[in-house]
């Protein structure tokens, strides 16, 4: 079976862009993929698009754009987790050789589908009673604090870490360190958690350019970076309550991931983590082994995840600084690991960057875990 | 066309999860596995511990204890801020979410004693009162 292989990456700015339209900001993405990845576009056989809140047939709209429908193409929906899900099945489609050359596109225009705190699904018996997704992190960083005893200024800095990455990227869509003390001091949203805690809402989207061993063989591209594992899980139910500050479905995505690829999480280098909220950051990174379990905060404190750390984590400046534009948010990361692991990323390189580690989480549906859970394992 | 009082006594805000009894009491309803014993909230179709499709619908305990919880300050228009939302653990083995009323929000600790409380929980389409759940602090263990 044949290993996949990322030849071209594209994204746009993120942040607020009220002049223009999820396709619109597909289209992009995908024309900077094509031309990062320099393949002529007509060798494209097939296009996923991962987006949540766009509307019927967004990626063909995308297409369209850009002159290129009339190819096999599916939307993908999995929350937050959508853009990731485009990628995974994009590679699905080359490891089965149904295809050599494949597009992944994440996009959403989250600022005129939302105001305010993301809700499950109106459907759902949480929904009904109030849920909205910085309460249920709340409550889980609430916990944590309780069983950890982490503090609130520990929780706080990796807000101040994220937002310091993001300064140093020009596609983020914030761009001024914060200190403590403003995360303390900024908007009540869910107590524990101000608005400095969670991520912000954002237009954007991201695409990358997906190709089979043989492909990569003819057209001798000499920056792509080798897709060693694509992992999806949605959480299993729960027969008994579980612990909430810990996530054996990112555990369970991650180890999955780990086995494809071959490595263990000591071989990974730098990872982008879900950090929806600054609790997700620590519950993932717990969650997927790269740091011990009630470990995490202290190792913030101490520098350990950040740019020129032992473990840089989130080096575009993750959800909470560079912004969350859902469908687009797992391409982004993708994005980040490639640019990173050939070494383009500017001032916020990481030395020696060899293996990179994207992991999205997203949905909440009453009585499983996680609703879809993405690893992916990127490697030079 | 006038709506006379029988036909806007009030109902429960979600009858497949919440019932509300003749003596004005309510009860949490879900799913307990035939086979393995495993217990569910909401009703599901089949267990998850053993896959089995023999699934009885049970009504849930009416206390239970407060695993965590977040006093909500935004929210969408239908839920008032500030609230306080919490998870509670049932001793059936099932974790609901809930909010929690009854107490100022400076009371609430984690693990603390609670009982199911029917309240109004918004009205219907057409103008009805709706019945729905919160917890409160057990009698006589809370402050008031
Ligand atoms: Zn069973």
């Amino acid at each position: 079976m044949t290993t996949v292989h990322v030849i071209g990456v594209g994204m746009t700015r993120f942040g607020k862009h009220p002049d223009r339209d999820a396709a619109d900001l597909g289209a992009e993405a995908l024309l900077e993929a094509i031309a990062d990845s320099g393949i002529d576009p007509r060798a494209i056989e097939g296009a996923y698009c991962g987006h949540v809140f766009q509307g019927m047939v967004t990626g063909q709209r995308i297409l369209a754009q850009v002159g290129m429908a009339g190819l096999p193409l599916s939307n993908v929906e999995n929350a937050c987790s959508s853009g990731a899900t485009a990628i995974r099945e994009a590679s699905l489609a080359i490891r089965a050789g149904e295809h050599d050359v494949v597009a992944a596109i994440g996009t959403e225009h989250l600022t005129t589908r939302f105001t305010g705190a993301l809700t499950p699904d109106p459907s759902d018996p949480e929904a009904a009673v109030g849920a909205t997704m910085p309460a249920v992190y709340a409550m889980r960083a609430r916990r944590y604090m309780e069983e950890f005893g982490m503090t609130r200024e520990q929780l706080a800095l990796v807000a101040v870490k994220n937002r310091r990455h993001a300064a140093s990227n020009p596609l983020a869509h914030f761009r001024k360190e914060i200190t403590v003390e403003e995360v303390l001091e900024s908007r009540p949203i869910a107590d524990p958690l101000n608005v400095f805690d969670c991520s912000p809402v954002t237009d954007g989207a991201a695409a990358a350019i997906l190709v089979s061993d043989r492909m990569l063989k003819r057209l001798g591209n000499g920056r792509a970076v080798r897709l060693a594992a694509s992992s999806l899980f949605t959480g299993s139910v729960d027969t008994e309550p579980t612990s909430m500050t810990f996530e054996p479905l990112t555990r369970k995505t991650a180890e999955a991931a780990y086995e494809r690829a071959g490595i263990g999480p000591e071989d990974v280098g730098f990872a982008e983590v879900h950090d929806c909220f600054t609790i997700a950051e620590v519950l993932r990174v717990e969650g997927l082994g790269l740091f011990g379990q009630g470990e995490y905060p202290a190792a913030v404190e101490r520098g350990e995840a950040d740019i020129g750390g032992r473990l840089p984590i989130n080096p575009s400046g993750g959800l909470l600084g560079k912004g969350h534009p859902l469908g687009g948010t797992g391409v982004a990361q993708v994005v980040e690991l490639v640019r990173q692991l050939r070494g383009e990323a500017g001032e916020r390189q990481i030395e020696g960057a060899r293996v990179g580690l994207a992991h999205c989480r997203g949905g909440k549906a009453v009585g499983i875990e996680g609703a879809a859970c993405t690893v992916q394992v990127l490697v030079r | 066309m006038t709506v006379t009082d029988q036909t806007s006594a009030p109902i429960s805000f979600r009858p497949r999860e919440f019932e509300v009894l003749a003596d004005g009491t309510g009860r949490l309803l879900g799913s307990r596995c035939r086979g393995c014993g495993a217990p569910f909230f909401p009703v599901r179709a089949a267990c998850s511990g053993c896959l089995g499709t023999d699934l009885e619908t049970i009504r849930f305990s009416t206390t239970g204890t407060l695993y965590t919880f977040s006093v909500v300050r935004q929210s969408t228009p239908a839920f008032p801020v500030p609230y306080v939302l919490g998870y509670v653990d049932l001793p059936e083995g099932v974790r609901i979410m809930s909010q929690i009323s009854g107490c100022e929000p400076d009371d609430v600790k984690i693990g603390m004693d609670l009982e199911l409380a029917v309240e109004e929980f918004g009205t219907s389409p057409e103008g009805a009162p709706l019945l729905g759940y919160r917890f409160r602090p057990l009698a006589g263990r809370g402050d008031r």
